[in-house]
């Protein structure tokens, strides 16, 4: 009895220990690279610190930052403006890409090239595409109004001065860039579907519509959550293309909230308040996130692995 | 071996020591020594490249230059002057950023470099420096903080340093048969017939944030108002400075297309490119207009006083240079500041497309260029109260005025109401820092 537990003791340990063993350095990366800033945020939220100040020095505010961040309505704008702008985009990049997707799974001629010219937007930084749609929306030098003048007489327009056009131009360069995102992963999905099953499907008479609905996109639907799931934490992250095409402007009509996070803490040199607003934005983004994977969660099959 | 080495060392120590007793020029000492200037990327600091390079020439001190969008400079600047060490040993800064820096103990006292005599230049003559640029740019911790007073030191000399002027195209103003504005009524009234006769009159910043409210400065001065009264209560809803808002909103109106989104570079821009009739705003203008890269109206344009309200009265901003506390070698650092102010220097800024700093320069230069009459003119109205450059200044500007005039302009909303609920937020802020604990 002793004998047989002792032997086997240390080959029970060794065994759980392994994986443990193989993932210890992801998590010190995690730990080192994620949870210390985050912890560092949460700390930061409870002070009121500028850069240039001695940190050990600063005062402590207690929640003071969290009261003033709940009755600031410059906040709850700026979350409206950030859910509206999520809405529209993420709403109409899903349809869009799919339905791109759809379209060149298909092997027709020139296949290949149109999804080459697709993926384009994606590859180039966000800065680049900030200055790019900014010139282009220009209103005294950007190409959109001098073509929408010649062809169709439509006025110049100033379309990062005013609060709509502006909220229209973000919304559109967010199009612009982020379809293809959907669509590079939808079609990677369509064409890693079992082609049995879409035959028999057909051999059974589903029509087009039947097919696209009732067959394939049920199959793909892990992978249409995660594309979704990534989207909607890209929004509440996005910040650069609106830093450069309209630095928030006019007034708060472009200030996502992570714009107005960087704003305060560098243009007012407010981190502590800032901090306190960036808590919020990670118990957003949590909150959506479970929410999301608790509805279609594309581990939950594997989670007995 | 430790015994060569000391022996070595020793003979290196008193090998220094006489060299030391021996230089030649103030600079000998410091020469092959590698500074590290912080300054905007703008037209009058890519000429002041040149500048740069002569004194490295000149006196053996390698510079090195970190040019940045100019409201960039702040972020990096404080980020590096927090180190311990930091990388910089000249910054240039935005004025109103002044007291902020000193505030935080970021700077170095000039006072101790000007008790050196092997680093003063006894030609240097500071009192030459347009005093408006020097307490304006250099000159924190007197009246209010900010303006001349006996508690204030010197931390910084301007370079770049400017006040607004009036530019206006010569050929537009003799073909439409106007008289070149003087007053705040005369301005609108031209700004009114150049719209009817479809010319865009003024341009003008109008960006929200740092950009609209630069703007609507320019408007308030003359117009008689203020920011703060004299116990810091917060005026930016009166009269005057609803008229100033009333003032930008027929700018936005009657000026090229896209104010609303125009920072400093894009409405010089529309000047520059002939879009616009009317430039009020910095000097600068004057120079970049002669620059073939910048400009396609040179020799159109002409130079009159900023127009007055109720009194005259013009920006005073631009950028300042001094030496962080932090910086590695302050001495040489001091050395190119001396330089590049010094009146050998401000003459060759001129030479390269840059603007002076000094009433002797703009005197002997006057009839070579025809702002500079204009400027000399223009500086004693330059105001030192133009904008409270206080450390809660930058929330002020940026969150509270620059929201407020960006609603002023690209709505019709009555502004009254407008300046009325900005004002309550300014007054938050001050009440906020502390500024009424003496009440």
């Amino acid at each position: 009895m002793t004998v047989l537990t002792q032997s086997r003791k240390p080959r029970f340990a060794a065994e759980t220990m392994t994986p443990y063993t193989f993932i210890t350095p992801a998590i010190l990366v995690i730990l080192g690279g994620l949870l210390y800033p985050v912890f560092m945020a949460f700390y930061l939220s409870f002070y009121d610190w500028e850069i240039g100040r001695d940190l050990a020095k600063a005062p402590f505010m207690g929640v003071d930052n969290f009261v003033r961040m709940v009755q600031d309505p410059q906040v709850w704008e700026v979350l409206w403006v950030t859910l509206r702008f999520g809405f529209w985009t993420i709403t109409i990049e899903m349809t869009l890409g799919v339905a791109l997707a759809l379209l060149l799974e298909k092997p027709i001629r020139g296949a290949s090239f149109f999804r080459t010219i697709f993926i384009l937007p994606l590859m180039v930084s966000p800065v680049v595409v900030g200055l790019i749609w900014r010139y282009l929306f220009d209103a005294r030098i950007g190409w959109i109004n001098y073509y929408l003048g010649a062809f169709f007489g439509i006025e110049p327009q100033v379309w990062l001065g005013d609060a709509d056009l502006a909220f229209f131009a973000i919304v559109f360069t967010d199009i612009w860039q982020w379809t293809p995102f959907i669509f590079i992963i939808v079609i990677a999905g369509l064409q890693a579907l079992p082609s049995e099953v879409v035959e028999a499907s057909t051999i059974d008479g589903a029509n087009w519509y039947q097919q696209v609905f009732l067959v394939k996109l049920p199959m793909i639907k892990s992978i249409l959550v995660i594309a979704l799931l990534m989207r909607l934490i890209d929004v509440f992250r996005g910040l650069e293309v609106m830093l450069i095409m309209t630095g928030g402007g006019p007034g708060r009509a472009t200030e996502l909230l992570s714009l107005h996070i960087y704003n305060r803490a560098f243009d007012t040199q407010q981190l502590g308040y800032a901090s306190a607003i960036s808590v919020l934005l990670i118990l957003i983004v949590f909150a959506i996130s479970t929410a999301i994977l608790t509805m279609a969660n594309p581990m939950k099959s594997k989670s007995d692995v | 071996m430790r015994h060569v080495l000391k022996k070595g060392l020793l003979s290196m120590g008193a090998f220094a020591f006489v060299t030391a007793a021996a230089f030649a020029n103030p600079y000998e000492k410091f020469e092959g020594t590698t500074i590290v200037v912080s300054w905007p990327a703008l037209s009058h600091f890519k000429k002041a490249e040149d500048l740069v390079a002569e004194f490295t020439e000149e006196t053996g001190i390698e510079v090195e230059i970190d040019a940045l969008q100019y409201l960039k400079l702040r972020d990096r600047q404080l980020l590096e002057m927090s180190k311990n060490e930091g990388e910089y040993d000249v910054v240039s800064w935005v004025v109103m950023w002044k007291g902020e820096y000193v505030s935080k103990g970021l700077l170095t006292p000039l006072s101790q470099f000007y008790t050196s005599g092997s680093l003063v230049d006894p030609n240097y003559d500071l009192d030459d420096i347009a005093d408006a640029y020097l307490q304006n740019g250099g000159v924190v911790g007197g009246k209010k903080g900010y303006m001349p007073g006996k508690s204030g030191a010197m931390y910084g000399v301007p370079f770049g340093a400017e006040t607004s002027i009036l530019a206006y195209r010569k050929d537009i103003f003799e073909e439409q048969g106007l008289k070149v504005p003087e007053t705040y009524d005369e301005l609108r009234d031209v700004m009114q017939k150049l719209h009817e006769a479809g010319i865009p009159a003024l341009t003008s910043r109008g960006k929200t944030g740092h950009q609209i409210t630069a703007a609507w400065l320019l408007h308030l001065a003359p117009l008689g108002g203020k920011i703060f009264d004299d116990q810091w209560n917060p005026v930016i809803n009166s009269p005057e400075a609803v008229e100033a808002a009333q003032v930008l909103r027929e700018v936005a109106q009657t000026g090229p297309k896209g104010i609303p989104t125009f920072g400093f570079g894009e409405a010089a821009a529309a000047f520059l490119q002939g879009e616009a009739a009317m430039h009020l705003d910095t000097l600068k203008i004057a120079a970049m207009s002669r620059d073939p890269k910048l400009s396609k109206i040179d020799g159109k344009v002409g130079y009159a006083l900023h127009p007055v309200g109720s009194r005259c009265g013009s920006e005073t901003g631009g950028f300042a240079a001094g030496i962080p506390a932090n910086a590695p070698n302050k001495e040489a650092a001091f050395l190119f500041l001396q330089y590049m102010t010094s009146k050998a220097g401000d003459q060759r800024m001129v030479e390269l497309g840059g603007d002076p700093v000094r009433i002797s320069t703009l005197k002997n230069n006057a009839d070579k260029f025809d702002e500079y009459a204009v400027v000399a003119e223009q500086l004693p109205c330059a105001d030192p109260d133009w904008r409270p450059l206080i450390p809660e200044w930058n929330e002020l500007n940026i969150d509270v005025l620059g929201q407020a005039l960006t609603e002023v302009i690209t709505t019709d909303k009555p502004i009254q109401p407008i300046m009325d609920a900005a004002n309550e937020k300014a007054r938050a802020i001050m009440e906020r820092e502390g500024y009424y604990l003496w009440q």
